[in-house]
């Protein structure tokens, strides 16, 4: 019911709101199934009155008024129900009598999502489509001027190098005088970003774990996939599959006490410890999972007591500066394992970036350095952070690759690229466009839970409420009522299908150029851009 | 031309020089075109001999080569051509082949029968990579084949499309692995006849099939043919074991199920559980169950389940109206059937159902109503309140032992000393009036209410309480041995000291009490012009009695906006009463009054009704008082626990605010004696938005009767028991439960109901509510 009241500066109707709810009432057979399954309860049913006038054009005919009763579904225009747009009731509607359909016009609701003060927050990425990556073609095409290269026939080596990779005769210096020299990882370049188990569902997790582990055991593919911050399953900690897991520490440090006494158990060490210094999609920020979402697994595994609030601060509490970040860090981690894990830290791309990668060149025990560019997923910002915060990917890993090679040091410190690679559907030719620009390897979760899980998230803000743990998916939720949507075999199933096609889709691009027996790291000559300032910027070929 | 189909001999040199190759395919074409049909090549590395070789008037053409023959031997070739090359061959033996038949009698290199559509290319020893490939199947022909005696190299057989390979496996050269590295890649059709080991192939592209009878005598046949061309048939025994013979066929497009991978599944239970433990992941930490779920679920896994909250919340009239009478409850009654239960379940609210709730009550039951909010009539209490008058006195349950003096006989009093008795508490009134009724009995005009519906209501309420005719007016040592001779002590002494205007001739005005009480006694003439000062509902009554009493020219003076309003200030206007505001009084003369502008209103009688104060001089130090009026909580609980105060000694009010807080200090005062805390079990009042209007008639402008009231009440969070809700629950979840024979309830069956809320978003009267479902894990 519609109180006949006055209005309120944020009573909205449903024109202001940026999704609305076509309803079809000659189709509706109200099953209750839409309202059943809506994640934020935008819809319920309502009971509406429908006057009839009987009339006759006779003098004194008698007409009459009175009214028949329908039942129908509603949307609210409370803000705080306001459609996300994410169309499970029309999922589940028997009769297509449902569908939410995208204003017309800029909506209102933006002016309104923040009571008490409280600025918007949501999941997802960055609400602005498009981007370089798609805008770069490889113009590279070999035929007759190298091998030419079948990429269903010919074997690709398909791997990447995560570690630090001396020089031969700092290498033997290394070795001969301190009798180590860096361990070195080769992995597929194509790495599964940090998505924390708390941030991600169990049943989302251990799917996306055991598709790692499919494609490492059944189909011999060396992929790799860190934790994010959040701590690793006890049990995934003392297993052979932890030489698939890249283990995070951030500045919450969540879970790694328990990681700590899972040292001595350990039949297998970790593929790297990531250091997560910062996040492309909030960049400076820190993050916040609430209590409620604390539940007795993600305490367990994250080494709290259930039902409190933990936060992960923006920035590690006992570091002071770039060099002694880094160095104590990296120490540190690589002790852990007695040197026997690379240890790198991830940043999020800024103008600042070079700075840290300067550094990194200047300490041996780097193994590498991730960078997170601005179209980087999330599952809990402020809105303006992800809108408004954060450097593109490709300039910052161009920028990197070029420094490096200014030093002569392109080959002995890997660059990963994360933040939006495949962000438009492009994954294989997002990486390859990455890895000519520099990137020894790329890292994705956005696609990962797209492609693995049907998330729904977009850049055009549907649904991205991934903060309240309400994904229609099941991907983003700690209760088991929206989880158990999930097949842990299913999701596992889709990481292998999502990889295979990669795989191929990576090799089509690969075997033109004549490729197959290194991937090509910084091969900017076959990338072209018909932008002529891009071009310039990130020194590749101008074509129109 | 008998004599051309001799045998010609062609060299491929000429004056110790090597002939081009194209020179060398120009002698060939012009001997076939001569009528050769027997041709001898010494060959020395040219391109493509023995092909394309079309002008034989279809009669057979035979070819033998010698020396070192070139690439593409048999190119393009004819049928009908036979073509021999007696010692090893180069690449692509037979690369497009349209039908020849090519023997070599050695090993040949790399791309044998590349792109080869029809004929057949016999080799007797083994061939390079790549042989195989491409080959088609053409409809109208047959199949091509080839037969390798020996071993296929790397890639064999890659994107063949058709016609049947032969690997023998005699004398291979790689003992372990007759069909080489990665055989079969993009294979689409034809079949490949192996023998001996193998290292694997396109699983992708190709499977193993077993030989049937045919195929094997199809490949016994061919055996013959091949050994027979090759000069092999000593090898023919040996050849022929059939558990020797392995056949891989090509998937056909709807086989192709991509690389054939074990299920995950099947991963999962060997593989993932096997390592980490049965649950997986964190099946140590948790025995949650986690197995993959529908969207639409039932029970414990719906995210919402409906509550029915019936009588949960007050409706808006009942938390509204300040003796608290559950009017939606009321009109159920009636419509039920049950009026007279409709009429007596008022007296357990107030004594004065039909005085306050018919005539003198200005109904804000009726102005919160639900109804009101869409700008539809409110159901009209007043009909049920006038039927109230026959009330019939409950049963009281037996005395407690507790005893409680009510100090003032008006309506707080007597609704305080009433509410104790219903919950079983001596209640004892002490007024200084010979019978109860204080100003609800003295100084209401008789058109506002008929004398004699007051006097039942006051005879029914005497009739159940103990009143104390008091012969003088307490004082503060008779309160203190009240407060000690009682386990409490409500004061509702009300406002009794007029309060007037410290103005020059003050001594002329007539107060307001006194003037309402003289004249429902018709015991004052007023004269033609009444001034009244103070223009409140008082004052208005006070005009309408002059008026009664034959006043014709009456004018109300107020300082500010009058604040009377309803049946009172509608009966001043209509006697023609004058408002005036904002005006203030210099004087009171003879004359009448003078206002400080210097006019002066003549007047006859001038009555002040500006209010009254309470007399609280027999109140003790620890009552505590503000501005003339007794200091209470929210429980109308005075500064000393053992006090209450209500009514008009806390703040003026209307007579159901004095009746309502008579109610809630009997309550709290009851909740003590029973050792529980006040106000915990009270009622919050629903959310208006969980109602219905749409079910009710907007065009009711008027209740023709109480039947049509309590059809169109919206009955705010009490259920109408229409069973909507069992009719649009969409999983026939809902059923109506009968209890005691009586009373039912509404109840869900959760294995049935998917949380769609259907039921609360249909219920009329809001009673459903959907929450969320406790949580998992």
């Amino acid at each position: 019911m519609q109180p006949n009241a006055t209005i309120a500066p944020s009573t909205l109707s449903v024109k202001d709101l940026p999704w609305q709810i076509l309803w079809h009432k000659d189709k509706c057979t109200l099953c209750g199934r839409c309202t059943a399954v809506c994640p934020v309860n935008a819809i319920e049913l309502g009971v509406f009155r429908k006057r009839r006038i009987k009339v006759s054009l006779e003098p004194q005919g008698n007409p009459s008024s009175g009214f028949d009763i329908f039942h129908g579904i509603r949307q609210k225009t409370d803000p705080a129900y306001a459609c996300v747009g994410c169309a499970t009731c029309s999922l589940v509607c028997p009769n297509d009598a449902i569908l939410p359909m995208r204003s017309d016009e800029a909506d209102k609701l933006r002016f309104h999502i923040n009571r008490g003060g409280q600025p918007r927050s949501r999941g997802g990425r960055r609400n602005v489509p498009g981007g370089i990556l798609d805008q770069i073609k490889f113009i590279r095409i070999s035929m007759l001027t190298d091998p030419a290269l079948d990429a269903g026939r010919h074997e690709f080596e398909m791997r990447t190098l995560l570690g630090r990779i001396l020089p031969p005769e700092q290498n033997l210096k290394f070795f001969n005088e301190n009798g180590w020299i860096p361990p070195v990882r080769e992995i597929y370049p194509l790495i599964i970003g940090g998505m924390s188990f708390g941030a991600l569902s169990p049943n989302m997790w251990e799917g996306l774990q055991m598709g790692v582990a499919y494609l490492n055991e059944e189909l011999g593919m060396p992929v790799r996939m860190c934790t994010g911050e959040g701590g690793c399953p006890p049990r995934l900690l003392r297993s052979p599959f932890l030489k698939y897991v890249i283990l995070q520490i951030a500045s919450g440090y969540f879970g790694w006490d328990e990681i700590i006494h899972a040292i001595p158990e350990m039949v297998e060490d970790p593929c790297a410890i990531e250091i997560k210094y910062g996040q492309g999609a909030k960049p400076g920020d820190g993050g916040l999972l609430m209590w409620h979402k604390v539940n007795k697994l993600i305490a367990a595994i994250r080494g709290v007591p259930p039902g409190i609030s933990l936060p992960s601060p923006p920035t590690h509490q006992t570091q002071y500066s770039i060099e002694e970040s880094v160095a104590k860090m990296i120490q540190s981690m690589y002790m852990a394992w007695g040197f026997r894990v690379p240890v790198y830290p991830k940043i999020s791309a800024s103008s600042t970036a070079m700075a840290v990668l300067n550094n990194l060149t200047r300490n041996p025990y780097a193994a590498g350095l991730a960078i997170d560019g601005e179209d980087g997923g999330t599952g809990a910002a402020y809105n303006v952070s992800m809108d408004h915060m954060g450097h593109p990917i490709a300039t910052n890993i161009r920028d990197g690759y070029l420094n490096l090679v200014k030093v002569g040091m392109q080959n002995e410190i890997p660059i990963f690229a994360g933040g939006g690679v495949g962000k438009n559907g492009n994954l294989a030719a997002n990486a390859a466009t990455l890895i000519m620009l520099g990137a020894s390897g790329v890292q994705t979760g956005k696609y990962i839970m797209q492609a693995a899980a049907g998330c729904l998230g977009s850049e055009t803000d549907r649904c991205n409420i991934c903060n309240i743990g309400r994904c229609p998916r099941g991907i983003t939720s700690q209760d088991p009522r929206l989880y158990r949507r999930l097949d842990v075999e299913k999701v596992a199933e889709r990481v292998v299908d999502l990889y295979l096609a990669f795989d191929m889709e990576l090799k089509k691009i690969l075997a033109p150029l004549g490729r197959s027996t290194a991937l090509p790291i910084g091969m900017s000559d076959a990338l072209g851009i018909s932008d002529y300032y891009a071009a310039q910027r990130l020194s590749i070929k101008y074509v129109v | 031309m008998t004599e051309n189909r001799q045998s010609i001999n062609i060299s491929g040199k000429r004056d110790g020089r090597r002939l081009d190759s194209r020179v060398l395919e120009e002698q060939i074409q012009r001997a076939v075109e001569a009528g050769h049909r027997q041709l001898s090549i010494q060959a020395l590395g040219q391109h493509g001999i023995g092909g394309r070789l079309w002008k034989t008037d279809g009669e057979p053409l035979h070819i033998e080569i010698e020396g070192n023959v070139g690439q593409r031997v048999g190119a393009m070739g004819y049928p009908g051509t036979t073509i021999e090359v007696l010692g090893p061959a180069s690449d692509d033996v037979g690369w497009l082949n349209a039908g020849a038949t090519i023997t070599v009698h050695g090993h040949a290199s790399n791309g044998v029968a590349n792109g080869m559509a029809q004929g057949n290319v016999y080799i007797a020893g083994n061939i390079g990579a790549r042989g195989m490939t491409m080959t088609k199947n053409n409809p109208r022909f047959e199949p091509p084949q080839l037969w390798v005696l020996g071993s296929a190299g790397d890639y064999f057989a890659e994107f063949m499309a058709g016609g049947v390979a032969v690997i023998c496996g005699h004398a291979p050269q790689d003992p372990k692995n007759v069909l080489g590295y990665r055989p079969m890649v993009g294979m689409v059709g034809g079949r490949v006849m192996f023998r001996g080991p193998h290292q694997g192939f396109s699983h992708a592209d190709a499977k193993m099939t077993p030989i049937d009878d045919d195929t094997w005598t199809w490949l016994t046949d061919g055996l013959e043919t091949f050994l027979t061309a090759i000069d092999r048939m000593e090898l023919l025994k040996a050849l022929t074991v059939r558990n020797e013979w392995q056949l891989i066929a090509a998937r056909s497009p709807q086989d192709k199920g991509g690389v054939p991978r074990r299920s995950m599944a099947d991963f999962r239970k060997n593989v993932w559980d096997e390592k980490l433990g049965r649950g997986g992941i964190v099946g140590d930490l948790t025995n949650l169950d986690r197995s993959p779920i529908p969207l639409i679920t039932h029970g414990d896994l719906r995210r919402f389940v409906p509550v029915w909250e019936n009588r949960k919340f007050k409706a808006p009239c009942e938390a509204t109206c300040p003796s608290g009478i559950p009017v939606q409850e009321r009109w159920r009654l009636v419509r039920e059937g049950r009026v007279d239960e409709a009429v007596d379940l008022a007296l357990a609210f107030t004594p004065f159902p039909a005085s306050v709730c018919g005539y003198l009550c200005p109904h804000p039951c009726m102005t919160a109503c639900t109804k009101g909010s869409a700008f539809m009539t409110p159901v009209d209490v007043s009909q049920l309140g006038r039927a109230s008058i026959d009330a019939r006195l409950p049963a009281f349950p037996p005395l407690s032992g507790k005893r409680i003096a009510v100090v003032g006989g008006g309506p707080a009093g007597i609704s305080t000393a009433w509410q104790l008795r219903r919950m079983g508490h001596e209640a004892v009134v002490f007024d200084d009036a010979p019978t109860l009724g204080g100003k609800i009995a003295s100084v209401i005009p008789n058109s506002r209410i008929p004398a004699e519906v007051i006097k039942k209501e006051l005879d029914r309420a005497a009739e159940a309480l103990p009143h104390v005719h008091l012969q003088q007016r307490l004082n503060r040592s008779d309160t203190t041995q009240l407060i000690a001779d009682h386990d409490f002590v409500i004061v509702a002494a009300g406002a009794q000291k007029p309060r007037t205007l410290p103005i020059p001739g003050k001594e002329r005005l007539v107060t307001a009490t006194a003037f309402l009480g003289d004249a429902k006694q018709d015991r004052i003439k007023p004269g033609n012009r009444v001034v009244i000062i103070g223009a409140g509902n008082v004052g208005c009554d006070v005009a309408t009695e002059a008026a009664r009493l034959g006043a014709g020219d009456i004018t109300l003076l107020d300082v500010q906006e009058p604040a009377s309003f309803g049946k009172e200030r509608e009966d001043a206007e209509a006697v023609g009463a004058v408002f005036r505001w904002p005006v203030f009084t210099r004087q009171i003369t003879d004359q009448g009054v003078e206002l400080d502008t210097g006019e002066l209103i003549p007047a006859d009688t001038v009555v002040v009704s500006i209010g009254d104060s309470p007399d609280l001089a027999f109140l003790p130090d620890d009552v505590a008082t503000e501005r003339g009026f007794v200091v209470v909580n929210e429980d109308y609980q005075t500064t000393n626990p053992k006090v209450y105060a209500i009514g008009d000694v806390v703040r003026p009010g209307l007579l159901t605010d004095a009746i309502g807080a008579g109610r809630r200090a009997a309550e709290t005062i009851a909740e003590i004696l029973a050792g529980k805390r006040p106000g915990a079990d009270r009622k919050m009042v629903i959310d208006i938005k969980r109602i219905s209007l749409e079910y009710l008639d907007p065009r009711i402008i008027q209740y023709e009767d109480m039947d049509q009231c309590g059809s169109q009440c919206s009955s705010c969070g009490t259920c109408r028991d229409c069973s909507i809700c069992v009719a649009i629950c969409p999983e026939v979840a809902i059923s109506r439960k009968t209890i005691d024979d009586v009373a039912f309830e509404y109840v869900v069956d959760p294995e049935r109901c998917i949380g769609c809320g259907f039921c609360a978003g249909a219920c009329p009267c809001g009673i459903w509510n959907i929450v969320e479902n406790t949580p998992v894990g």
